[in-house]
């Protein structure tokens, strides 16, 4: 069993009732940590809440708490430093959304990207801090993540081009090769919901493996350098989700020729 | 599908590269999730040869996306 962290021990402690009414109203098992269970589903009663769950819940308070303040103090004439921060980010994907969605007004889907494109920075970078560890660094968050803009970009092509029209999108050019391509292109979709969620687990995971790895053979020196790599393995992640979900909007909302 | 990368901005480029790295775990990735349903069809269904129909259409799948990569490498 991997060690609770002091953020979810809080958390346990106040909201752990709660948590575990939920769980098995939605129908997971509680098991004692340690033991076998038959099932797919289950929780720990002593602590419900796990450590990547615990991550992601202060990865948005601390993000609700940076838009608060900024929101708070925005200005014209003198923007602050966090306003600096926000509108970089937001110029960055906008541009890069009207580089890859042209004339399908891209500008719609900035707020999406940008938000997720922050969270995965922030849930990446916050392993580095001592007591914390990337929430991005366990299967089910970027799955979940994944999930999120896998239905998005379907959405978006569906509400562009109506449903019969979007599907065309799966029967492949010829109609008689239909039968065959729409299983392909069903595939080929659930793989990048796949490849989205490994790609983003299996650096941060790594990197934080390789962190932790060092840090426990050579403590002084050495371990800053893996930390630079992770730190840019973390911001790289985080450009290349962002850049996929965009790339796969713009497939589902371009018209197919 | 449509074409992904309309221009040639060297931002387009990172996303021509990104698209060949994707190549790399897209294709395992399509062959697991082909394999992955008909395993699940064949236990629904209580059958023992769904998965292989799967598998070959994950395979297919992965090889439709590298062709589709390696076409549109050529046109540009």
């Amino acid at each position: 069993m991997t060690e609770e962290l002091f953020f979810t021990h809080f958390l346990n402690r106040y909201f752990g009732g709660i948590a575990a009414r939920i769980l098995s109203a939605v129908g997971a098992h509680p098991v004692v940590a340690g033991e076998k269970s038959p099932y797919f589903f289950t929780y720990n009663p002593a602590a419900p809440i796990t450590n990547f769950f615990a991550m992601e819940v202060l990865v948005v308070c601390i993000l609700l708490a940076l838009f608060i303040w900024t929101r708070s103090r925005i200005s014209v004439d003198r923007p602050g430093a966090m306003q600096h921060v926000f509108e970089v980010a937001e110029e960055f994907v906008n541009h890069q959304s009207e580089e890859i969605i042209p004339a399908h007004g891209s500008e719609k889907f900035t707020p999406f990207l940008v938000a997720l494109g922050i969270f995965i920075l922030i849930s990446n970078l916050i392993g580095l801090v001592p007591g914390f560890v990337s929430p991005t660094a366990t299967p089910a968050v970027p799955l979940g993540l994944a999930i999120v803009a896998w239905l998005y970009y379907h959405w978006h092509g569906i509400r562009k081009q109506g449903v019969l029209k979007y599907a065309k999108h799966f029967t492949g050019p010829m109609p008689l090769l239909a039968p065959l391509m729409i299983p392909i292109e069903i595939i080929s979709h659930i793989a990048r919901m796949m490849s989205l969620t490994i790609r983003l687990y299996a650096n941060i995971f790594a990197g934080d493996l390789v962190t932790l790895v060092f840090f426990s053979l050579i403590p002084i020196g050495i371990p800053v350098i893996f930390l630079g790599l992770h730190l840019f393995v973390a911001l790289l992640q985080a450009y290349i989700f962002v850049l996929l979900a965009t790339v796969y909007l713009a497939g589902a909302v371009a018209e197919e020729h | 599908m449509p074409s992904e990368q309309p221009d040639k901005s060297p931002k387009n480029k990172w996303v021509e590269i990104e698209s060949y790295i994707q190549l790399g775990v897209l294709l395992p990735a399509a062959t697991f999730v082909g394999w992955l349903i008909g395993h699940l069809l064949d236990l629904h269904f209580r059958t023992h040869w769904i998965y292989l129909v799967g598998l070959g259409f994950g395979i297919a799948a992965g090889f439709v996306q590298l062709f589709r990569v390696a076409l549109k490498t050529g046109d540009d």
